[in-house]
């Protein structure tokens, strides 16, 4: 099988599991009764409610973002640039929050500053401040502040990568004209500029299409318009035709990255550890500058985590939580590992395609990939159903295979455009050298490329298994019967279960979530090397 | 000749190479397999697929009994309604040209409905069903219903004279200080629905915008409602006696009042649980026993005398005290696939009513 042969296979393969879905959902909508029909999608966006409902993802999303970039960026620059201390642990600690479910920092500052909460337990002044600020926690004050936490991390990471990018020599002449400060706004952000404004888009897009916070914290947003078709409508016609706009609107956006960062934000050739420039140093405003980083710290990443640990009370209730969600547990493990090694397969040879060409459409492919990273979990479920339910294809639908499709279908994004970022530091000329030597591609591939990538792999395998095991969206569409994994659980139990019960699942979760992440970041030279 | 024995030697170095990660690969795939067509290890004969909107914490420990008493594996899949994500409505209704799920456990008697409109349920007569009155089950057998709430009015300790009737919404003495929960979700839609069946479309508006006038204010859920009620945030809400016991029970300052008990009254909406027999059921035998285990007077008294205080059916089912038996209490007499077909016609107006 020639390369091209084999890289198309592994694409169609991906289309058949990612896009022919929601290509069937999408023509779905538009037929009735077997004839070709625009009826779900005449109400859209007429009514008064629908465009409110619109204001208010827009509102969220920008707030978002403008927070995120605000204290993220210079939090890059702080951890990136200076002699801070503590910079790795802060770095660990402010990513945290990205790598679990959402919905589980919005009910652990319920657990905190609910009616019921915490501090109303309290008394005296705590009772008062949970008074005043439950009303807070729960609308657009209390949304913006919990999605902020867990985006926080996105532009605090770009800032950093790109940072690294920058040529050295060029702050350092600057540096012959101008203090810090100068060469900060005149060389380095407007050098940096397109993983800023990448980082801005991404976290836009994902605020935008949340659910599961604005939901649970009762802010409306328009998510909730194609949520409500299904819920209480049962029309799943309305419902892909009401998740349209979200989907036009992350198109507009992808087109924008197309136009203006792709190539910017693609090619990151990050500088030797051995060029770059001493970190600046803070001097007398370093004590003052760490207790400030640090009180960010404490209230976005350790005060959800202490209520949520205060909430769950001592060893009995995890001894429950573990007796009652073992096999939640166990299958929620077993299909984010699954999950991430195929994300990795998967990922590697789609960022290959895309980062070599050898398929020419790679950057349809790539936006692909991102659009169904976009989407709504909800939209790529049904469609998974409405494919895949047939007595021909219950192999697959039957069984938790049908949860992996859905991993593939929605993630693949994020192990492609590791594999590229990675790719493109490693020289053409390893592969072309063996290519002259006489070995056939898979050779190559097997053993040059993927050797050399083998850190790239690793830390695409981490994050595709990270973002497995947070899923809900796409697996409580489409788990077998029986086979519900720890997320879905913990939001079935969330009906009248037991708050202690559910603080206990949170933690256990959280902890499989970060365990081989911290295993990862703990072992030097498994993800973390020269430039990484 | 000498290209066939290099690939051949490449593909065992590769394999070699590789052996662990293909091997962990391939386990992982099979066993994902092997436990996604035996449910666990479950003989597929002797078990039984059942979807539930009754919320897991309470329905769970019923099926597990189940499953113990009879020998029979139970696979599940649980709603999430308090979240209004897609859940086992929805599946049901998606997979319905190749249904997976033998048992449909409704909370609410109208979604049970709407699958009898959808042709995704069939007819089937429980002997525990006799005894159940007619108004709570399907005269043609697709649903039975069971272990009900009631729609009740919770009221805080500190209102001195508190209301009897749902009209109450309207009373200005109320004005501001009344909740009721999102009306475009769950059993307050249904409710809603009733009484649009019951005093015709135009009384029902008028009430709904009377009650918009006297300013009540919309909260998410039932027990939301609840919990406002009971932090003295508002003086009364229309919720489900489950809600309402769970709060009691945890020593809130609240009380439960069943509406509209009078003479000329409607009486009070009564939600049943609903046992559906899937059409098509993989394993219909099994279904029809779980079917017939959920309608028994024993699950009655195990729902009546957990959290979620449901009112058992069957007469002479021991009950705790905060509950009425069923035949002490006015109920609402409704025809259910009525109030079905009418929460569809309704929906513009709630959604209207929901922007003024």
């Amino acid at each position: 099988m020639t390369r091209r042969n084999f890289l198309l296979f592994i694409v169609v393969l991906f289309l058949v599991a990612g896009l022919l879905p929601v290509i069937s959902m999408l023509v779905k909508s538009i037929i009735a009764d077997g004839v070709f029909s625009l009826e779900s999608y005449e109400g859209l966006l007429s009514s008064k409610r629908q465009w409110m409902l619109m204001g208010h993802s827009f509102l969220l999303s920008t707030l978002v973002t403008t927070l995120s970039m605000a204290v993220g960026v210079p939090l890059g620059i702080l951890f990136e640039k200076t002699d801070l201390p503590f910079r790795r642990l802060f770095i660990l600690l402010f990513v945290i929050p990205l790598l679990i479910p959402p919905y589980i920092i919005a009910v652990s500052w319920f657990y905190l500053l609910g009616g019921d909460g915490i501090l109303a337990h309290a008394g005296g002044t705590g009772l008062l401040i949970s008074g005043i600020v439950s009303r807070l926690l729960f609308g657009l004050p209390g949304c913006t502040f919990v999605l902020f936490s867990i985006y926080l991390s996105i532009p605090m990471l770009l800032t950093m990568i790109f940072l690294r990018t920058v040529n050295p020599r060029l702050e350092e002449a600057a540096r012959l004209v101008s203090g810090v400060r100068g060469v900060m706004k005149g060389i380095t952000l407007p050098l940096v500029m397109p993983g800023l404004l990448l980082s801005a888009m991404l976290v836009f897009l994902l605020s935008f299409g949340e659910f599961s916070v604005p939901n649970f914290l009762r802010y409306d947003v328009f998510p909730v318009e194609s949520f409500t078709q299904f819920s209480a409508f049962y029309d799943f016609r309305a419902a892909t035709a009401a998740s349209v706009p979200l989907v036009g609107v992350t198109l507009i956006l992808l087109l924008a990255e197309a136009a203006f960062l792709r190539e910017r934000t693609y090619q990151l050739n990050p500088t030797p550890e051995d060029e770059m420039l001493p970190p600046i140093r803070l001097k007398k405003k370093r004590n003052l500058i760490l207790i400030l980083v640090s009180m960010i710290c404490f209230v976005v990443v350790i005060v959800p985590f202490i209520a949520l640990l205060t909430r769950a009370g001592g060893p009995d209730t995890y001894v429950e939580a573990i007796g009652r969600a073992r096999g939640s547990l166990l299958r929620s493990l077993l299909y984010a590992s699954a999950g991430a090694t195929i994300l990795t397969f998967f990922g590697f040879f789609i960022g290959y395609s895309i980062e070599t060409g050898a398929l020419s459409l790679r950057w349809s492919l790539d936006s692909v990939t991102v659009f169904l990273f976009a989407l709504p979990g909800t939209v790529i479920g049904i469609g998974l159903i409405s494919l895949w339910n047939t007595p021909w294809t219950n192999f697959i639908y039957s069984t938790p295979l049908i949860v992996i499709v859905g991993y593939l279908a929605k993630y693949t994004a994020l192990t492609s455009r590791i594999t590229v970022a990675q790719l493109g530091r490693i020289p053409q000329s390893m592969e072309e050298a063996a290519r002259v030597a006489g070995a056939g591609w898979f050779r190559r591939m097997i053993f040059i490329m993927i050797p050399m990538a083998r850190r790239g792999l690793i830390a695409g395998w981490l994050v595709g298994y990270i973002f497995s095991l947070r899923d809900t969206g796409i697996t409580m569409l489409v788990y077998p019967a029986g086979h519900e994994t720890l997320p879905v659980r913990i939001f079935t139990l969330m009906a009248n279960g037991a708050p202690e019960l559910i603080a206990a699942l949170c933690m256990i979760m959280v902890t499989a979530t970060l365990l081989p992440v911290g295993f990862a970041w703990f072992i030097p030279g498994l993800v973390r090397g020269r430039g990484t | 000749m000498n290209r066939t024995i290099s690939a051949l030697g490449f593909g065992l170095k590769f394999l070699v190479a590789h052996i662990g990660v293909v091997a962990g690969f391939g386990l992982m795939l099979q066993g994902m397999v092997i436990s996604g067509c035996s449910g666990g290890g479950g003989n597929e004969a002797g078990s039984v697929t059942v979807y539930v909107s009754e919320d897991q914490v309470f329905s769970e420990p019923i099926l597990n009994d189940f499953a113990k008493e009879t020998g029979i594996l139970v696979k599940a899949v649980y709603d999430t309604e308090e979240a209004k994500s897609t859940g086992a409505m929805n599946r049901l209704i998606a997979e319905k040209n190749n249904p997976r799920a033998d048992v449909y456990w409704a909370n609410e008697p109208i979604r049970a409905e709407v699958l009898k409109q959808k042709g995704i349920s069939a007819s089937y007569i429980s002997p525990n069903s006799v005894d159940i009155p007619a108004v709570f089950k399907d005269k043609d057998g697709f649903w039975t219903g069971f272990s009900a709430r009631a729609r009740v009015i919770v009221v805080n300790y500190g209102v001195k004279e508190p209301p009897e009737s749902i009209l109450a919404y309207t009373d200005s003495r109320w004005k501001g200080r009344s909740v009721i929960a999102n009306p475009l979700f769950g059993t307050t839609t249904s409710e809603i629905a009733a009484l649009f069946t019951i005093w015709g479309d135009e009384k029902a508006e008028n009430f709904m915008k009377a009650m918009k006038e006297n300013e009540v204010a919309l909260s998410t859920n039932n027990g939301e409602s609840t919990d406002f009620v009971a932090s003295g945030r508002y003086d009364f809400s229309l919720v489900d006696s489950d809600d309402a016991v769970n709060r009691m029970r945890q020593g809130k300052p609240v009380r439960m009042i069943y509406p509209d008990q009078g003479e000329n009254e409607t009486g009070c909406f009564i939600v049943p649980n609903a046992a559906v027999l899937i059409k098509g059921a993989p394993h219909p035998d099994a279904a029809k026993k779980l079917i017939d285990y959920l309608l028994s007077g024993e699950t009655e008294r195990k729902l009546a005398f957990a959290d979620c205080a449901q009112i058992p059916l069957h007469s002479g089912v021991g009950i705790p005290p905060e509950l009425k038996p069923i035949d002490e209490l006015k109920v609402m007499q409704v025809d259910y696939a009525e109030v079905a077909s009418k929460l569809v016609k309704i929906q513009p107006f709630l959604k209207a009513w929901m922007e003024l």
